[in-house]
């Protein structure tokens, strides 16, 4: 009787650790990450400047800003731009070299060491490093137009707001396509080779063998890869906040960078809560799709 | 990676391999460039950009380790990292673990819950979180970022350790029941160690990110003895905006923790992309 007593409560206290197992990572988690973003929701309909004690309600009147002010529709459509941009650049220079590391003879390792470094530097670091390299009168960029004799092409590539974006959007290219190649190239060894040979017997060439086998075989991994630069080229920042601080005026600023600016620059928090909200929708819509799209491709496979 | 060693040599593969060399210089040209002028005087740099440096000038990095806040700020990133990395190691496969070993319905639920924050990007709820932090006297001080890294790393973690427990078998588990030893004992003794690659991928991506980490740093340390090396970096920008030696130093010394990290750990680099991959 005693002995089963106490092995009832050796056994309880082994099955009844759950909870003591989950409580640290609970509670961190809800203090710093679910109340901060349930407490931006509350914020979003606030006009709160981030110092004062008294909090007013607002309304919808954020969100009615958010639709008419020119600033905002202008960092949206760059935020459009920029993913879009990056979506596509970053894919296919991913993809194609990717096929590159595969596919060459010598050094493969350090090839694809070499195209993956970059992804391990902090925005902020690479940003000064394009920086220089795109400065008007020292840089490397306008140096080397000139000793090929294409002086008229120089342009402060950072200061010139028709450039600003792009020189941006090219040089996160070389920092990000790394990341999206090695994920690709673990697709691209993941194809049996019997396949290809197959093709080739039947007479496929380089191209069509590409087309018709290796590219249908990559379709999971070209899914990842385009919900995850997507959602990536949403949070840029560091590289803004460095090359363009948002600028020249507001030609760089994008929704992240917007967000930032207005309420920590210009004290307007209850608004900036209200932009971020727009920035949740966005990434909630796209990872909402990512996870449709993979569940499909499974049941597919 | 074998079967080509025996076959000749085409021109096809020389092709390639030109194409191939010639993007990777592009690559490397940047960082080459930073490494180079690094050990360049301002003068040299201002002069000519792309010349190799004259000699080996080392003035800036000893400027930088002797009269700014540069070696505190390096200290700063790296007890950020190491002491962020070594509590979510201790709390998240804890979590994780629970959670797949038990299954009812309120795991579950809470699965769900901690899922939920990887959709949440940073800037959704930084503007609270910068208030909340200066209410509960963590602005400023080096254990408030501890934490925020720590809790936002509890989805993509739970994720990766409670998938990767599914294969781990439990018969090891009863058989420590059997032998009387305590749950959290028993974890730590047989369980954590099988989850190593989970351990090393997780290691490997968070420390990256929390030593290049920006935009929280700076919001919560800005000033004064607790900034890291980034943020310190970033405001060289303004200050030293002439004074572009001291940023050639400055980013040299922060890539090099880097390269050496990757260089010594490069599979586990390559093997934590793939499993980042599933992060939404």
């Amino acid at each position: 009787m005693n002995a089963t007593a106490t092995g009832r409560k050796k056994k309880s206290g082994w099955r009844g650790y759950a909870i003591w197992f989950i409580l640290p990572a609970f509670l961190l988690y809800s203090l710093f990450v679910m109340t901060p973003t349930l407490s931006s929701i509350y914020l979003s309909f606030t006009s709160w400047d981030g110092i004062s004690e008294n909090i007013r309600y607002i309304g919808w009147d954020n969100f009615k800003e958010i639709g008419e002010s020119p600033r905002v529709h202008n960092a949206l459509k760059n935020t459009i731009l920029v993913a879009i941009a990056l979506v596509l650049l970053e894919n296919v220079v991913a993809l194609a070299l990717a096929i590159l590391v595969d596919q060459v003879r010598w050094f493969r390792n350090l090839f694809r060491s070499i195209f993956y470094f970059p992804v391990l530097m902090s925005g902020i670091i690479m940003g000064f490093i394009w920086m220089i390299i795109l400065n008007y009168n020292f840089g490397v960029v306008n140096q080397l137009l000139d000793t090929v004799g294409l002086s008229s092409l120089k342009t402060d590539w950072l200061g010139n707001p028709d450039y600003a974006l792009l020189s941006i959007i090219l040089s996160t290219v070389w920092k990000a396509s790394g990341y999206y190649m090695i994920i690709y190239l673990a697709g691209l060894q993941g194809i049996p080779q019997e396949l290809l040979e197959a093709a080739s017997i039947d007479g496929a060439g380089k191209w069509k063998q590409f087309r018709h086998v290796t590219f249908p075989l990559l379709a999971g991994a070209t899914t990842v890869c385009v919900m995850l630069s997507m959602i990536n080229s949403l949070k840029l920042f560091d590289q803004i906040a460095v090359m363009t601080n948002g600028g020249p005026g507001f030609a760089t600023e994008t929704l992240t960078y917007i967000i930032y600016r207005v309420a920590f620059g210009e004290g307007r928090q209850g608004f900036g809560t209200a932009l971020a909200m727009v920035l949740f929708a966005l990434i909630l819509i796209i990872s909402l799709v990512q996870i449709r799209l993979l569940r499909k491709r499974e049941v597919q496979m | 990676m074998g079967k080509t060693a025996k076959k000749p040599v085409t021109t096809g593969n020389v092709v390639l391999f030109a194409i191939t060399l010639a993007i990777a210089l592009v690559f490397v040209f940047p960082i080459a460039f930073n490494m180079m002028s690094a050990f360049k005087s301002n003068a040299e740099i201002l002069r000519d950009a792309i010349a190799l440096p004259s000699g080996f000038y080392t003035e800036s990095f000893k400027y930088l380790l002797t009269k700014t806040d540069y070696p505190r700020a390096m200290l700063n990133s790296g007890i950020l990292t190491v002491g962020s990395i070594a509590a979510m190691v201790v709390v998240i496969p804890m979590a994780a673990y629970a959670i797949e070993r038990t299954n009812r319905k309120w795991t579950n639920a809470i699965y769900i819950y901690f899922l939920f924050g990887m959709m949440v990007p940073f800037q959704v709820y930084m503007i609270p979180l910068f208030k909340q932090l200066n209410m509960m006297g963590l602005f400023g001080n080096l254990l408030g970022p501890i934490m925020i890294y720590i809790a936002g790393s509890v989805g993509f973690g739970v994720l990766l350790y409670t998938s990767f427990l599914k294969g781990v078998p439990r018969e090891i588990e009863e058989s420590a029941e059997i032998d009387g030893s305590t749950r959290l004992r028993m974890f730590w003794t047989i369980v954590f160690p099988l989850l190593g690659p989970v351990t090393a991928s997780m290691v490997v991506l968070q420390g990256l990110g929390i030593w290049n980490d920006f935009l929280m740093p700076m919001l919560v340390l800005p000033s004064g003895e607790t900034k890291t090396m980034i943020v310190e970096l970033f405001y060289y920008v303004g200050e030293f905006s002439s004074r572009w030696d001291m940023i050639f130093a400055g980013t040299t010394m922060s890539l090099v923790p880097v390269l050496i990290a990757f260089l010594s750990l490069q599979k586990y680099f390559v093997k934590g992309v793939s499993s980042g991959a599933i992060k939404g």
